[in-house]
C-alpha cells in the first residue's frame, strides 16, 4: 500500500512538473497564461497513438515525431494566435480555451471518442516489495528526470537559456541587454509546448488516451502552479510533487477517491489562494514602472 | 552623438515631455538634471527605446502613449527602432533604481550583460575590465544579486551595461538610496568610464557633486530643458539655483 502511493505520487508529480514547468515558463517569459498547454500533451498523445498502432513507427521515433509536430503546432498557435493579441491578457485566456476545445473536438472527429490505448515502449514488470511496477512507469519517470535535467542544463548554461531567465526577471532591462524579447517569447513558447508534448509521449502508454483528456491534468497544473507561485520553475517543481502526493493518497486511502481527485486540485487551489496567495515560491515581477 | 529633437512623450493626456532638445557629443559627460517628476527618467526610456516597448505592450489598451520629435544616434534616426535595436548599436541604459536580475549570481548578471557580445574571448575580456573597475564584484561574483547592497547592486548595474562596449552609456540617478561616501565612489566610477572613452549621459538630482564632473548640463522641469550649461553658469543663476537645483 504504502509503496503504491510511494509509485504513483511520483509518476504523477513527475508529470505534473513537467506540465507545471512548461506553462510557467511561457507564463514567466511572455506572461501568457496557455489555457491550450495540456490540449498539447493530449495531441501528443494522439500522435503516439496514431503513428504507433496505424503507421506502425518504431515507439522511439513515434516519440520525436510527436513532440517535434507539437512543439511545430506550438510556434503556429503563438505566431497566428497569441502573438496578435498578445496585449489583452483576457483576450489570450479566451483564445486558447477556445484552442483546447477546438483541438478536442478536431480529435473526436479524427479519432472519435473511443478510449484508445498505445502499447508500452517496454513490456512487463518487475515486482518491488511486492508491488507490481511496470517497466513503462519506471521509464516515464526516469525520461522525466531526465528531460528536466537536459531543461536545467539549457536554462543554466546556454546563451539562449540566459536570455529566458532575464526575460522571465525583467522584460524592459532584457530589452536593454539586447536581447528581442518577443524572439525569445516566441522560442520559450515552442519550448514549452515542446514539454507538454515529451509529457504526452511518456505518458500515453500508461493512460487512457481520449479527446477529454487534458481535462484532469489541466485542473492539476493550474494548482500547482498556483501551489508553487505563478512564474516561479523551482516552486512547479517542488508542488508537483507535493500534488501528486495528495493526489494519490486520496485516491489510496479514501474508499471511491478517484473521483475525488479532481477535487483535490481544486481544494488546494482555494486553499493557497486564500492563505498564500503568492504560492511557495512567489516571483515578484519588477513591475514595469 | 546623440542628438534629441523636440521630443514629445504623452501617457494618455498627461504631456510628460514637452518638446525638448538635447545633444551629446563624442567623448562627453552631459548631465541632465532636474526635480522629481520633471521626465528625466521619460527621457531615458525614450532614448533607449523602453517607452516605445511599452506602447506596444499597451497597444489598444487605456492610457494610450504618443511619441513625436527625432531621436538621432550617431547619425542614424532611432525613436522608431525596438529597444535591442538600439541597444545593438552601442546606446546602453543602465536603468533607475539598479535592476539587476535578483535571481541570478553577480558573475550571470555580467553575463547577460554581454548577451550580444557572441565571441567568448571578447566576452571574456570585457568581464576583466569591469572586475578591474568594481573589483567587489569579483569578491560577490557568485552570490544572487538581489542580496546585494543598493552601492553593490548600482556598482553591478553599471558594470552589466559596459560588458557589451557600449559607445553612449546612459546611467539614470545612479546616486538614489546610496550613503554620501558610495556615491562619491560611484561618481569616481563614472568618470573612470568616460577616461576610458565612453561618452555618458548622466541622469541625476545630486547636482553639487555632478557640477563638479561635467563640461555641459541640462536642466530639466515639468517637461521643459528650461537651462544649458556648466555648472558654474547654471548655479550664478539665483532663481535657477534655488527654484530647481535645491541649492
Amino acid at each position: 500500500m504504502i509503496f503504491d502511493i510511494v509509485i504513483t505520487s511520483l509518476i504523477k508529480g513527475s508529470t505534473y512538473a513537467m506540465l507545471a514547468i512548461g506553462f510557467s515558463l511561457i507564463f514567466g517569459v511572455a506572461r501568457i497564461v496557455n489555457i491550450a498547454h495540456t490540449a498539447f500533451y493530449m495531441v501528443a498523445a494522439y500522435c503516439i497513438f496514431y503513428t504507433t498502432t496505424q503507421l506502425g513507427f518504431n515507439p522511439i521515433l513515434a516519440i520525436f515525431v510527436a513532440v517535434i509536430l507539437v512543439s511545430l503546432l506550438g510556434l503556429i498557435t503563438f505566431k497566428l494566435l497569441i502573438a496578435p493579441i498578445r496585449e489583452h491578457e483576457a483576450a489570450v485566456l479566451i483564445a486558447t480555451i477556445a484552442l483546447a476545445i477546438a483541438l478536442q473536438e478536431v480529435m473526436m472527429i479524427l479519432f472519435t471518442g473511443d478510449y484508445r490505448s498505445v502499447p508500452p515502449l517496454v513490456p512487463g514488470f518487475a515486482t518491488i516489495m511486492g508491488v507490481k511496477v511496470f517497466y513503462q512507469q519506471l521509464l516515464t519517470f526516469v525520461s522525466v528526470l531526465v528531460v528536466l535535467g537536459l531543461m536545467y542544463l539549457f536554462l543554466q548554461y546556454t546563451r539562449l537559456g540566459l536570455a529566458i531567465r532575464a526575460t522571465a526577471q525583467d522584460r524592459e532591462v532584457a530589452n536593454l541587454m539586447g536581447m528581442n524579447e518577443s524572439q525569445v517569447a516566441m522560442l520559450a513558447m515552442g519550448i514549452s509546448v515542446g514539454l507538454a508534448g515529451v509529457t504526452g509521449a511518456v505518458l500515453a502508454p500508461l493512460s487512457i488516451v481520449e479527446p477529454h483528456m487534458w481535462n484532469h491534468p489541466l485542473a492539476m497544473m493550474l494548482a500547482v502552479v498556483v501551489l508553487g507561485g505563478l512564474g516561479s520553475i523551482k516552486g512547479s517543481l517542488y508542488a508537483a510533487f507535493i500534488l501528486g502526493t495528495a493526489e494519490a493518497l486520496v485516491v489510496f486511502m479514501i474508499p471511491a477517491g478517484a473521483y475525488l481527485k479532481g477535487a483535490v486540485a481544486l481544494s488546494i487551489m482555494v486553499f493557497v489562494l486564500l492563505v498564500r496567495p503568492a504560492g511557495l515560491f512567489g516571483v515578484q515581477f519588477e513591475e514595469e514602472r | 552623438m546623440l542628438e534629441i529633437n523636440d521630443l514629445t512623450v504623452c501617457y494618455d493626456k498627461a504631456m510628460i515631455l514637452n518638446g525638448i532638445s538635447l545633444r551629446v557629443d563624442e567623448g562627453e559627460l552631459v548631465s541632465l538634471v532636474g526635480p522629481n517628476g520633471a521626465g528625466k527618467s521619460t527621457t531615458m526610456r525614450a532614448v533607449s527605446g523602453l517607452v516605445q516597448w511599452e506602447k506596444a505592450q499597451h497597444r489598444g489598451n487605456e492610457g494610450d502613449i504618443t511619441i513625436k520629435g527625432t531621436i538621432e544616434f550617431m547619425g542614424h534616426p532611432i525613436h522608431r527602432k525596438p529597444a535591442h535595436k538600439i541597444a545593438e548599436m552601442g546606446l546602453i541604459l543602465c536603468p533607475e533604481r539598479r535592476r539587476p536580475f535578483k535571481e541570478m549570481t553577480v558573475f550571470e548578471n555580467l553575463r547577460a550583460g554581454a548577451y550580444m557580445i557572441k565571441d567568448k574571448k571578447e566576452a571574456e575580456h570585457n568581464l576583466q575590465n569591469v572586475y578591474k573597475l568594481f573589483p567587489i564584484l569579483q569578491e560577490r561574483s557568485h552570490q544572487l544579486s538581489g542580496t546585494l547592497s543598493g552601492g553593490e547592486q548600482q556598482m553591478l548595474a553599471i558594470g552589466r551595461s559596459l560588458m557589451c562596449n557600449p559607445k553612449l552609456l546612459c546611467i539614470d540617478e545612479p546616486s538614489t538610496g546610496l550613503s554620501p561616501i558610495m556615491r562619491a565612489e560611484v561618481f569616481r566610477k563614472i568618470m573612470e568610464i568616460k577616461a576610458m572613452g565612453i561618452t555618458v549621459l548622466l541622469v541625476e538630482q545630486e547636482v553639487s557633486m555632478v557640477f563638479k564632473m561635467t563640461q555641459r548640463n541640462y536642466v530639466l522641469s515639468s517637461g521643459k530643458i528650461i537651462a544649458e550649461g556648466s555648472g558654474e553658469e547654471l548655479l550664478k543663476d539665483e532663481v535657477l539655483r534655488k527654484t530647481y537645483l535645491g541649492m
